[in-house]
C-alpha cells in the first residue's frame, strides 16, 4: 500500500493532467453534427447496419430535442454549439480496438498514460485495463483468470462486432434510450470507444477492472459508451477515470453508461473524473436492478466547467438495492450540478444517497436529486443525505432535491446541511501545531472520508491530491 | 402560458372599481394587472422530468370566476388601539397608508393568478397597529357564498408594534359545481415589530383555491406564519418571506390534512437578504385516500446575509396507499457564514409506537388516532392563537373519526 501511495506523491498531480500532446490522428470527422458525419463514423468502423440505423434515430431525435433551459437554477449551456464540435477522431494507431501488450502501443500515447499511473495501477491492483485516446481504445487487457471464466472487457467497437446479439439487445434499448434526453440522443448519435463488460452467472471478479479516457484535441467531444452486465449472483467493481487537458475552446464531454445487475448482482461503478475547466460534462449514467440485486455508484467530480449529472438507478426487482457516494469539488468558474436518481418500483427495495461537496472561490456546487417510489412499492426506504462546505463567500451551494412518494408503507428521510469550515476545528488544528492551510486540507480530507473509504487506495490517494491542488490555489 | 377570460375586459375592472369609489390610483393598479394577464405566466409549480406536481393550467377558470358575483359574509373582531377595517373603508379613511402598502410587499404581477387577483378583488381588510401599540388577537372571518371569490388583507405594523392576526375562509351555501377562492396577503413587519399571521383554510370540497401571502421584515422584526389548510379541492398556497432588516426572524409553519381527492400545494420561501437573520421552517401534514400533497421549501441565502441560521423541517403522514406525498425542500446558498439545514420525511405511523400503545391495552384504531393527533403537536406549539389550535385539533379529530 505504501509503495503505491508513494508512487502517486511523488508523480506531480498537476502534471500529469495538464500536459498537452500535439495532436496525432489517422481520421478525424470534421465538425458539426450531420447525417453525412454519423454515415462516415459509422462506417470507419465497419459497423453493422442496425448500428447505424440507430446513431440516424438518435441524431433525429438529437434534432428536435430542445436544450434543456428549464430547470431551476440549472448550468449555462449557452456555449455549447454542437457545431463547433468534433465529434470523432481515430487516433493514428494500427490495430482497431486497442493493442493489448503495453509496448506495443505509440511512444506518444504510451507516454500519456504513463504520465497518469496508469500502467502503474493495471500492475498493482487490477483485473483488467481499457483506455482510451480520443475516441478509440488505444490498449485493452484483461488478466488470464479472468477471460478463462468467461468475463469479457472490451471496447464496445469490438463488441458490436464480436458480441452483436448482446449489445444489440441492451445498447440503448431498455436503459437509456435516446429520447431519454438532448445530450443522449447525441450521444446515441456519435458514441464512439468505451467499455463492454460482461460477468457470467455465479463469477465473482474479486479486483476491479479500469479504464481510462483522455481527451487530448482541442475542441473535440468523447462520446465514450460503457455498457456492463452482470448476470445473475456475479459481482464485479468498475471504474473509470477521465481528464483532458486544457484549452481555450469549449470540450464537450458526453458518455452513456448503462448497467444490468441481474438477480442477486453486485455491480460497483466508481468514477473521478477530472476533466478539464473547459469542458462540459453532460452524461447519461444509469442501472438497472433486478430482484435483490445491488447497484453502488461512488463517483467524485472535481473537474469540468460545467458537469450535470445524476447517476440513477432502477430498482425493478424486489429487494434491490441502490447506494449512492457522491462528492462534488467546484472551484473557480465551475458549476458542478450533480446528485441522484432512484426509482423504487419494487416491495422491499432500499436506496442511500450520501452526497458531500465542497465550493470555493467563486464554484457552485449543486445537489439535484430525485427518489420516486411509485405506488405499490412497499416496505421500500430511502435516506438521503447532503453536506456542503463553503469556503468563502464568493462561492455557492444549494440543495435540490425532489421526493415523489406514492406508496405510504414507506420510510423516506432526507437531510441536508450546509456550513462553512469550522472556525473552532482549525482553531483547534493550528494549536496542535498544523498551520492553516493544513488544518483546513485535513478538515476537507475528514470531509470527503465516507467517499475515499469507499474507493481502491490508488483512486482515494488521487482524489485527496486533486483536492489538495485545488485548495492550494487560493490557501498557498 | 395564460388563458383569456371572455367575462372579464378593462370594463369589468372599471364597473368594479367605481362600484366601490375607489380612487384613481386603484383603478389604475387594477387596470395595470388586468393587461399584465396576457404575458403573465402560472404560479411555478414543481416539475421533474415528465411530471408536473400540480397542473393549475387546467383549470376552468371561465366557469368559475364571475367578476360581479363576488358576496360574502365579513366578521371582524380586533382589541381596541388599532384600526381593523373592510378595505374600501380603509381606502376611504386612511387612503395615504393604504396607498403606500398596497402591492409594496406583493407585487401585483408575481404571476397570473396575483395579477388575476388584484384586478378583481372585491372585499379584504386592513390591519394597522401604530408604533408601541399592542394588539392582542384579530380575528377575520370570510364566508364565501358566490361563485368566486377575491380577497385582499393588508397588514401594516408600526416600529416596536405586536399584533396576533387569525384568518379564516370558510364556504358558505352549497353551490352546483366547482368555485374559486383567491386571497392576497401582504404584511409590512415594522422595526421591532412583532406579527404572528395564521390562517385557517376550510372551504369545502368544491372550491379551487389560490393563496399568496408574503411579508417583509424590518431591523428586529419578526413575522410569523402558521398556514393551515383543511379544506378545498386544490389548494396552491404559497408563504413567503423576505427578511430584509439586520437581525429580523420568521417562524414558517404549515399544517394540512388531505382526504378524499383533494390536493395541496404547499410552498413556503424565505429569503435571508440582511446580516444576523433567522428563520425557521416547519410542515407537517397528513394524506388520506386518494389525496396529494406536493410541498416545496426554499431558503434562500443572499450574498449579504451574513451569520444566517435557517432551518427547514418537512414530515408527511401517508394514511393510505393510494395517497401521493412528493416534497422538494431546498436550499440556495450564496454566503458561507451561514448555519443551513433541511430535512424531510414521508412515512407512515410509527409501527412501533401502535404497538407499544396497543401492549397499553388502547385498541388500534384509537392508537392510531392519537398518534395523528400527536404528529401535529410541533405545529400546535407554535400557534399563539387559541381559537387557531381548537379549531385544527378539532377538524383533525373529525376526519379521524370519519375514517371508515
Amino acid at each position: 500500500m505504501s509503495s503505491d501511495q508513494d508512487h502517486l506523491k511523488e508523480t506531480d498531480t498537476e502534471a500529469r493532467f495538464e500536459f498537452k500532446k500535439e495532436e496525432a490522428s489517422a481520421f478525424k470527422s470534421e465538425k458539426g453534427l450531420t447525417e453525412e458525419t454519423i454515415r462516415v463514423i459509422s462506417e470507419d468502423k465497419d459497423e453493422p447496419e442496425w448500428m447505424l440505423e440507430r446513431r440516424l434515430r438518435a441524431l433525429r431525435q438529437f434534432q428536435e430535442m430542445p436544450m434543456p433551459t428549464d430547470w431551476p437554477g440549472q448550468p449555462d449551456l449557452s456555449e455549447v454549439d454542437i457545431d463547433e464540435i468534433v465529434p470523432y477522431i481515430r487516433p493514428d494507431i494500427d490495430v482497431r480496438g486497442g493493442v493489448d501488450d503495453w509496448e506495443d502501443l505509440p511512444d506518444d500515447i504510451k507516454d500519456t498514460f504513463d504520465k497518469l499511473g496508469i500502467p502503474e495501477a493495471e500492475k498493482n491492483a487490477l483485473s483488467g485495463v481499457g483506455a482510451q485516446y480520443e475516441s478509440e481504445i488505444v490498449y485493452q487487457n484483461m488478466q488470464e483468470q479472468w477471460e478463462e471464466k468467461g468475463v469479457i472487457f472490451m471496447d464496445m467497437d469490438r463488441a458490436v462486432q464480436e458480441h452483436p446479439e448482446i449489445v444489440k439487445e441492451h445498447f440503448m434499448t431498455k436503459c437509456v434510450p435516446p429520447s431519454d434526453n438532448k445530450f443522449a440522443a447525441l450521444h446515441g448519435a456519435i458514441w464512439s470507444g468505451g467499455s463492454f463488460v460482461y460477468v457470467p452467472e455465479d463469477t465473482t471478479v474479486n479486483m476491479p477492472v479500469q479504464a481510462y479516457f483522455r481527451m487530448n484535441s482541442e475542441g473535440m467531444g468523447q462520446f465514450e459508451h460503457t455498457l456492463i452486465i452482470a448476470e445473475e449472483n456475479s459481482e464485479v467493481h468498475y471504474i473509470e477515470g477521465c481528464s483532458a487537458p486544457k484549452y481555450s475552446s469549449f470540450n464537450l464531454h458526453s458518455g452513456g453508461v448503462e448497467v444490468f445487475v441481474k438477480e442477486g448482482a453486485h455491480v460497483q461503478y466508481s468514477t473521478v473524473q477530472n476533466w478539464s475547466k473547459n469542458t462540459y460534462n453532460l452524461n447519461t449514467k444509469r442501472a438497472i436492478a433486478e430482484k435483490d440485486a445491488t447497484m453502488e455508484w461512488v463517483s467524485g467530480s472535481m473537474g469540468s466547467k460545467a458537469t450535470m449529472l445524476y447517476p440513477s438507478t432502477i430498482l425493478k426487482g424486489p429487494g434491490a438495492t441502490d447506494n449512492h457516494i457522491t462528492i462534488a469539488f467546484a472551484g473557480e468558474g465551475q458549476d458542478i450540478d450533480t446528485g441522484a436518481k432512484v426509482y423504487h418500483n419494487a416491495p422491499n427495495t432500499k436506496s442511500t444517497i450520501e452526497s458531500k461537496s465542497i465550493a470555493k472561490d467563486g464554484g457552485r456546487t449543486n445537489y439535484r436529486g430525485l427518489v420516486h417510489i411509485a405506488d405499490g412499492a412497499e416496505n421500500s426506504s430511502t435516506s438521503v443525505e447532503c453536506d456542503a462546505l463553503m469556503f468563502d463567500n464568493e462561492s455557492t451551494s444549494d440543495t435540490m432535491p425532489y421526493m415523489e412518494i406514492e406508496e405510504s408503507k414507506v420510510d423516506v428521510a432526507h437531510e441536508a446541511t450546509v456550513g462553512k469550515i469550522g472556525d473552532e476545528d482549525v482553531f483547534y488544528l493550528q494549536s496542535r501545531g498544523l498551520d492553516d492551510d493544513d488544518a483546513k486540507q485535513m478538515i476537507v480530507a475528514g470531509f470527503i472520508e465516507p467517499i475515499t473509504e469507499e474507493l481502491p487506495i490508488e483512486y482515494a490517494v488521487e482524489l485527496n491530491r486533486l483536492i489538495e491542488l485545488e485548495m492550494e490555489g487560493s490557501l498557498g | 402560458m395564460s388563458v383569456q377570460l371572455e367575462t372579464i375586459s378593462e370594463e369589468t375592472v372599471r364597473e368594479l372599481s367605481e362600484g366601490r369609489d375607489e380612487p384613481e390610483w386603484l383603478l389604475q393598479q387594477r387596470l395595470d394587472a388586468l393587461e399584465a394577464l396576457d404575458e403573465l405566466p402560472f404560479p411555478d409549480v414543481i416539475q421533474t422530468p415528465g411530471r408536473k406536481w400540480t397542473d393549475l393550467a387546467d383549470l376552468d377558470y371561465e366557469s368559475m370566476v364571475d367578476p360581479f358575483s363576488q358576496t360574502e359574509e365579513k366578521e371582524w373582531e380586533a382589541d381596541d388601539g388599532i384600526d381593523v377595517l373592510p378595505f374600501h373603508e380603509a381606502v376611504e379613511r386612511e387612503e395615504s397608508l393604504v396607498r403606500d402598502a398596497f402591492g409594496s410587499v406583493v407585487d401585483p404581477e408575481t404571476n397570473y393568478l396575483t395579477a388575476l387577483s388584484t384586478a378583481l378583488f372585491s372585499t379584504g381588510t386592513v390591519i394597522y397597529v401604530p408604533e408601541g401599540v399592542d394588539a392582542e388577537d384579530v380575528t377575520i372571518r370570510t364566508t364565501m357564498n358566490g361563485r368566486s371569490l377575491f380577497n385582499y388583507t393588508l397588514v401594516v405594523t408600526e416600529k416596536s408594534s405586536s399584533v396576533t392576526i387569525l384568518e379564516r375562509q370558510e364556504t358558505g351555501e352549497d353551490l352546483d359545481g366547482s368555485r374559486y377562492y383567491s386571497g392576497l396577503t401582504e404584511i409590512v413587519g415594522g422595526e421591532n415589530a412583532y406579527v404572528q399571521y395564521g390562517s385557517l383554510q376550510d372551504l369545502d370540497q368544491e372550491t379551487y383555491n389560490y393563496q399568496l401571502k408574503e411579508a417583509e421584515v424590518d431591523t428586529y422584526g419578526q413575522v410569523d406564519f402558521i398556514d393551515v389548510n383543511i379544506g378545498s379541492r386544490l389548494t396552491k398556497s404559497s408563504v413567503e418571506t423576505h427578511l430584509n432588516g439586520d437581525s429580523s426572524e420568521t417562524k414558517m409553519v404549515g399544517a394540512f390534512y388531505g382526504h378524499d381527492d383533494q390536493h395541496f400545494d404547499i410552498d413556503a420561501r424565505v429569503w435571508h437578504n440582511a446580516e444576523h437573520t433567522t428563520a425557521d421552517l416547519v410542515t407537517r401534514g397528513v394524506i388520506d385516500d386518494e389525496a396529494r400533497s406536493v410541498y416545496e421549501g426554499v431558503q434562500n441565502v443572499g450574498r449579504e446575509a451574513w451569520d444566517t441560521n435557517s432551518y427547514q423541517r418537512e414530515n408527511t403522514l401517508m394514511l393510505s396507499d393510494e395517497s401521493e406525498a412528493d416534497a422538494s425542500p431546498k436550499l440556495i446558498i450564496n454566503n458561507h457564514d451561514t448555519e443551513a439545514s433541511h430535512s424531510a420525511t414521508v412515512g407512515q405511523v410509527d409501527q412501533q409506537d401502535l404497538f407499544y400503545m396497543e401492549s397499553r391495552g388502547v385498541n388500534e384504531r384509537l392508537a392510531k388516532n392519537m398518534l395523528v393527533e400527536g404528529f401535529y403537536v410541533p405545529v400546535l406549539e407554535e400557534i399563539e392563537v387559541e381559537e387557531l389550535r381548537e379549531d385544527l385539533t378539532e377538524r383533525v379529530r373529525e376526519r379521524l373519526r370519519a375514517r371508515a
